[in-house]
C-alpha cells in the first residue's frame, strides 16, 4: 500500500529534483566559481562574486531593491486595508467583490504592466488629460523613473495583500469592537488598540507575499523603470544574457533566494504557511 | 479522466514535433535592419523559409549564440566582434566561390582591415554613431558628445544601450580615444557616464526611434540609421556628427560554426550581395551600403544624403573601433553592470 | 455605520485603479488613430494583429506549450496531491513550496544553466522541449496547491468504505476519489494553462530559435514603445485567460 503513494509522488518528486533543485545547486555551484574570458564560467572556486556584491557600487542595488520593495509593500498595506475591511463587511456579495480584485491578478502581468507604459508616457493618457485641462503646460516625466516602478509593483501585487487581510479580518469577532463601543471607545481607539492587533497575522501574511514578490520583481522595473532604475532581478538576468558574468548573476541569484527564505522563516509563524 | 488527459498530452507533444515542411534558415539581425520584402524576394526563389530574430546590441547576440548550440545559422556582429567569435570558434569560414557577388563591394569593403580577404564575414551595412536632436523643441544646438552632459538635456536624453559608445562617448568628451583600451581611462570615463546617468531618460537603441519621432525624446546618442528613420518620421529632427572622434561601424553578415545550413546560409549572403537587394535594404533600412553597384543605383538625392553617407572631411574624425583584449572586454563589461546599478 | 459609507466609496475607488488601466488599454485598442486622441472606432490593429505573421505563430507556441505542460503538470500534480494529502513528505512539500516563493527570474536563470550543462553531453538545443520541461517545474506546485484544497474537502471515509467492499487502492483512487476531485484537478489545469500562457521571464531566458511565445513578442514590441497592436493583443490575451480563470474559479467553488 506504501509503495503505490511512493509512485503517486514519484513523478512529481522527479520533476521537482531535476527541474528545480539540480538548477539551484548548479546556480550554487556556478556563483562560487570564475567567469570565463568571453563568458561561461571555469575554475578556479573564488568567493570573488559573493565580495563584489558587497561591494559598494553593488551594494546600492540591494538597497535600492529592499527600499522600492519596502514602499511598495507599505503603500499597499495602507491602499489594501480599507478595500479587505470593505469585502470583509459586505456580507452576502463578498465572493463577487473578491473576485473582482484577484481577476485582474491572474490575467496577464505582463500586459498590466504595459498598460501603466500607456498611461504614464509623455504622449500618454495622464499627461494628455492634464495638458487638455491646462493643469500643466508640458508633460509631467511619469514613465522611466523608481516612482513608475512602485506605482507598477503596487498595481500589480495589491490583490497579494488583499487576500490574505481579507480572511484574516473576515474571521474576526464583531462583538468585540461592540464591547469595545460599548466601554466608551472611540472608533479611531477600537481601530488600533483592538482591530490592528487582531489583523496581524494578515497584515504580516500579506506583507511577506508581497515584499517577496516585489524584490523579486523583473518585468516592472525593466519596463516602467528604463533600464535605469534596474532591480537585483534584473541584474541577474543581464549576467546571464549580455554581460555574460554567470558567476555573479549566479552569486545574485542566490542571495535573492536567501533574503525570500530568511523572510519566510522569521514572519510567517508556523501554520500560517501552511499553503501544502 | 485519463483517457482524457492523455489525449491532452500527445496533441501537446504531437504540436511540438511538427516538423518544418521546407528548409529553414535562421537569421538573427538588429533590429530595423532589414527590409521585409528581403526575406520573402529570397524565401519565393529559393522555397525555403526564413526565421527572422533580432537583437539590440552586440552583447545580446553574444550572449546567445556564445554556447555553440543556439540554433542561428546567420548573425551579424559589428566589425571589431568578428575576431574573438572567430577566436571562441564560433565562426565558420566562407567558401568565397559561393559569394559572387564579394565584387559588389567597394575596394575598400573588400579588403577590409578586420577581415583583409573576407574569409570569415560579408560586410553587409555601416553606419556611424553620432547624435540626433530635435531643432524645434530643444533649445540648443549638440554639436559634440560634452553636449549630452547638459542639465538642460535631463528627462529628455537617450544613450545608446552599448557599453561601446556609452563610455565612447566618455571618453571622447574626456579626450581619450573613442575606442581605449586603457583601464585607467576606462575606469575615468565610468565615473562620467555615472554622472550623466541621471540625466539619462533611458538607455536605447533602435527602440529610440518611435519616442524620438513622438517628441518624447528630444536629443540622444543614436545610430545614423535610427536617427534618419526618425528623421523621415518627423521633420523636426536632425542628425550631427560631433566635433570630437566617433566610430564608423560596419556590420557584417557571418554564418556561425554550428549552423548546418552552410550552403543555404551562403545562398543568403549572396543574395544581400545583389545590388538590388542592398540597394533596397539601404533605402528601407536608411543606412549606409558598401556595396558599390547597389550605391551607384541610389537616385542622387539619397546619395548626397550626409547622415549616412557623410563627406571625407567628416569621415577623417571617424575612428573604426577595433577588437579589444579579453581582459579589456570583461572590465569594460564589469564597469557597465555597475553603471547599470549606480 | 458612517464610516461604511466612506469605506464604500473607497472600495470604488481602489478597483477603479486596479480596473481603469486595462478598460483604457481596450477602449485604445478600438481607437482608429494612433495617438491618444479618439478619432472613431476602428477594427484595424485587430486585423494587423491577425496579418503579424511573426505574432500569430507566437500565439500557436504559446498554445502548444500551455497545452503540453499543463498536461504533464496536472497529470504529476495531481498525484502528488493526493499521495501529500494520505501521507506526509514534509521535503517534498517544502521544495514545492520553495518552488512558489521563488523568483522567477532564479528559476529561469537556474534552468539556463541546467540546460547548458546537459547540453555539453547531449547534442540538443533550446527549443520547444526546454520551455515546456520548464513550465511544467513551475507549474507543478500551483496543480499541487489547488488540488490539495480539493482534497480536503473530500471525505476520506469514502475511499475507506470503496476499499473494504474489495477495490484496490488504486481503484479507490480512480473510480471514487478522482471522480469527486475532478472540478478541483480542473481547476487547477486552467490555472496551470493561464499561468504557463502568461509567462515571460523564465520563457524568455530557455526559449530556442524555433519557440518564441506570445508574451516575448508583445514584449519586443512593448520595449519599442506604445502601439496599439499591443493594445489589441492586450485585449484578447486578458478576454482569454480572464475567462479562464472565471472557469477555473466556478469549478472550485463547486461542490
Amino acid at each position: 500500500m506504501n509503495r503505490l503513494r511512493t509512485w503517486f509522488l514519484a513523478p512529481a518528486r522527479t520533476l521537482n529534483f531535476v527541474f528545480f533543485l539540480v538548477p539551484l545547486a548548479i546556480i550554487l555551484a556556478y556563483s562560487l566559481m570564475s567567469r570565463g574570458i568571453y563568458g561561461g564560467v571555469e575554475m578556479p572556486w573564488t568567493f570573488e562574486s559573493y565580495q563584489r556584491l558587497f561591494d559598494p557600487l553593488y551594494g546600492g542595488i540591494l538597497m535600492r531593491s529592499f527600499a522600492i520593495s519596502l514602499l511598495s509593500t507599505v503603500l499597499c498595506l495602507v491602499l489594501g486595508y480599507p478595500l479587505a475591511l470593505f469585502i470583509a463587511r459586505s456580507g452576502a456579495r463578498r465572493n463577487l467583490y473578491l473576485n473582482l480584485v484577484m481577476l485582474p491578478f491572474w490575467t496577464s502581468f505582463l500586459v498590466r504592466t504595459y498598460a501603466w507604459m500607456f498611461l504614464l508616457r509623455d504622449t500618454g493618457l495622464i499627461n494628455t488629460v492634464l495638458l487638455a485641462m491646462g493643469v500643466i503646460r508640458e508633460p509631467l516625466p511619469l514613465l522611466y523613473n523608481d516612482g513608475a516602478v512602485v506605482l507598477g509593483l503596487v498595481y500589480g501585487y495589491l490583490p497579494f495583500m488583499v487576500l490574505p487581510l481579507y480572511t484574516t479580518l473576515e474571521r474576526l469577532d464583531k462583538s468585540l469592537f461592540e464591547a469595545a463601543a460599548d466601554l466608551g471607545a472611540r472608533p479611531f481607539v477600537a481601530f488600533v488598540q483592538v482591530m490592528l492587533p487582531l489583523s496581524m497575522p494578515g497584515i504580516r501574511a500579506g506583507s511577506i507575499l508581497v515584499f517577496i514578490s516585489c524584490i523579486g520583481a523583473y518585468l516592472t522595473p525593466d519596463l516602467l523603470g528604463g533600464s535605469k532604475t534596474i532591480m537585483i532581478g534584473n541584474v541577474v538576468q543581464n549576467q546571464f544574457t549580455g554581460a555574460r558574468d554567470w558567476p555573479f548573476g549566479a552569486a545574485c541569484s542566490l542571495v535573492l533566494m536567501a533574503l525570500v527564505m530568511i523572510l519566510l522563516k522569521l514572519f510567517l509563524r508556523k501554520g500560517e504557511d501552511q499553503l501544502l | 479522466m485519463n483517457r482524457r488527459l492523455f489525449f491532452l498530452s500527445m496533441t501537446g507533444l504531437a504540436g511540438c514535433t511538427r516538423g518544418p515542411v521546407r528548409a529553414r534558415l535562421n537569421v538573427m539581425n538588429w533590429g530595423d535592419y532589414i527590409a521585409p520584402s528581403v526575406l520573402t524576394d529570397f524565401e519565393r526563389e529559393y522555397g525555403v523559409k526564413v526565421r527572422y530574430g533580432t537583437y539590440e546590441n552586440n552583447e545580446e547576440m553574444f550572449g546567445k549564440v556564445m554556447s555553440g548550440n543556439s540554433g542561428w545559422d546567420v548573425v551579424f556582429p559589428t566589425q571589431n566582434r568578428i575576431a574573438p567569435m572567430r577566436e571562441l570558434g564560433l565562426l565558420a569560414p566562407l567558401n568565397s566561390r559561393k559569394l559572387p557577388g564579394l565584387s559588389n563591394l567597394f575596394p575598400r569593403f573588400q579588403h577590409a582591415p578586420w577581415d583583409p580577404s573576407l574569409e570569415w564575414c560579408v560586410p553587409y551595412m555601416w553606419t556611424t554613431t553620432g547624435l540626433a536632436y530635435n531643432r524645434v523643441k530643444y533649445p540648443v544646438q549638440p554639436s559634440s558628445w560634452a553636449d549630452l552632459w547638459d542639465e538642460r538635456a535631463k528627462g529628455k536624453l537617450t544613450m545608446l544601450d552599448d557599453v561601446d559608445d556609452v563610455f565612447g562617448a566618455a571618453l571622447a568628451k574626456l579626450g581619450y580615444a573613442y575606442n581605449s583600451a586603457h583601464p585607467d581611462e576606462l575606469r575615468k570615463a565610468q565615473v562620467e557616464v555615472i554622472a550623466q546617468k541621471r540625466l539619462v531618460r533611458a538607455y536605447l537603441s533602435t527602440e529610440a526611434r518611435d519616442q524620438m519621432v513622438a517628441g518624447d525624446v528630444l536629443v540622444a546618442q543614436t545610430f545614423a540609421t535610427t536617427a534618419q528613420l526618425a528623421i523621415d518620421g518627423n521633420e523636426d529632427l536632425v542628425y550631427v556628427h560631433p566635433k570630437e572622434p566617433f566610430p564608423v561601424y560596419c556590420d557584417c553578415a557571418v554564418v556561425l560554426h554550428e549552423s548546418k545550413r552552410s550552403d543555404l546560409a551562403h545562398l543568403f549572403l549572396d543574395f544581400l550581395l545583389r545590388p538590388a537587394v542592398s540597394a533596397t535594404i539601404a533605402r528601407a533600412t536608411r543606412t549606409a551600403t558598401p556595396n558599390e553597384k547597389a550605391f551607384e543605383s541610389l537616385p542622387d538625392v539619397e546619395r548626397a544624403n550626409r547622415t549616412l553617407y557623410p563627406t571625407s572631411e567628416v569621415l577623417d574624425r571617424a575612428e573604426w573601433p577595433l577588437p579589444l583584449p579579453a581582459e579589456i572586454v570583461r572590465l569594460r563589461d564589469r564597469l557597465w553592470t555597475e553603471v547599470k546599478s549606480a | 455605520m458612517k464610516s461604511s459609507r466612506w469605506l464604500s466609496a473607497y472600495a470604488v475607488g481602489v478597483y477603479a485603479f486596479l480596473h481603469v488601466p486595462l478598460l483604457v488599454l481596450a477602449a485604445f485598442s478600438f481607437n482608429a488613430s494612433k495617438f491618444t486622441v479618439w478619432q472613431g472606432f476602428s477594427l484595424e490593429w485587430y486585423r494587423l494583429a491577425f496579418a503579424n505573421d511573426v505574432l500569430v505563430e507566437s500565439a500557436w507556441n504559446s498554445l502548444w506549450i500551455a497545452l503540453a505542460s499543463t498536461a504533464i503538470a496536472t497529470t504529476a500534480g495531481t498525484l502528488c496531491a493526493y499521495g501529500l494529502w494520505k501521507r506526509k513528505a514534509p521535503i517534498l512539500a517544502g521544495s514545492l513550496y520553495l518552488s512558489l516563493v521563488t523568483p522567477e527570474i532564479v528559476t529561469g536563470v537556474s534552468l539556463l544553466a541546467l540546460y547548458q550543462w546537459i547540453f555539453r553531453f547531449l547534442r540538443l538545443q533550446l527549443g520547444m522541449h526546454t520551455v515546456i520541461l520548464a513550465h511544467v517545474a513551475f507549474c507543478l506546485a500551483y496543480v499541487v496547491i489547488t488540488v490539495i484544497a480539493r482534497l480536503r474537502t473530500f471525505d476520506a471515509s469514502l475511499e475507506e468504505a470503496a476499499m473494504d467492499l474489495g477495490a484496490t487502492e488504486w481503484q479507490a483512487f480512480r473510480l471514487v476519489t478522482l471522480p469527486a476531485i475532478l472540478p478541483g484537478v480542473i481547476a487547477a489545469a486552467l490555472l496551470a494553462f493561464t499561468v504557463s500562457i502568461d509567462d515571460y521571464v523564465i520563457t524568455s531566458l530557455v526559449a530556442g530559435v524555433d519557440s518564441e511565445t506570445l508574451p516575448m513578442v508583445v514584449y519586443q514590441m512593448a520595449r519599442r514603445g506604445v502601439s496599439p497592436v499591443v493594445n489589441a493583443i492586450s485585449t484578447l490575451l486578458v478576454l482569454f485567460l480572464g475567462i479562464l480563470i472565471v472557469a477555473s474559479e466556478r469549478l472550485q467553488q463547486r461542490t
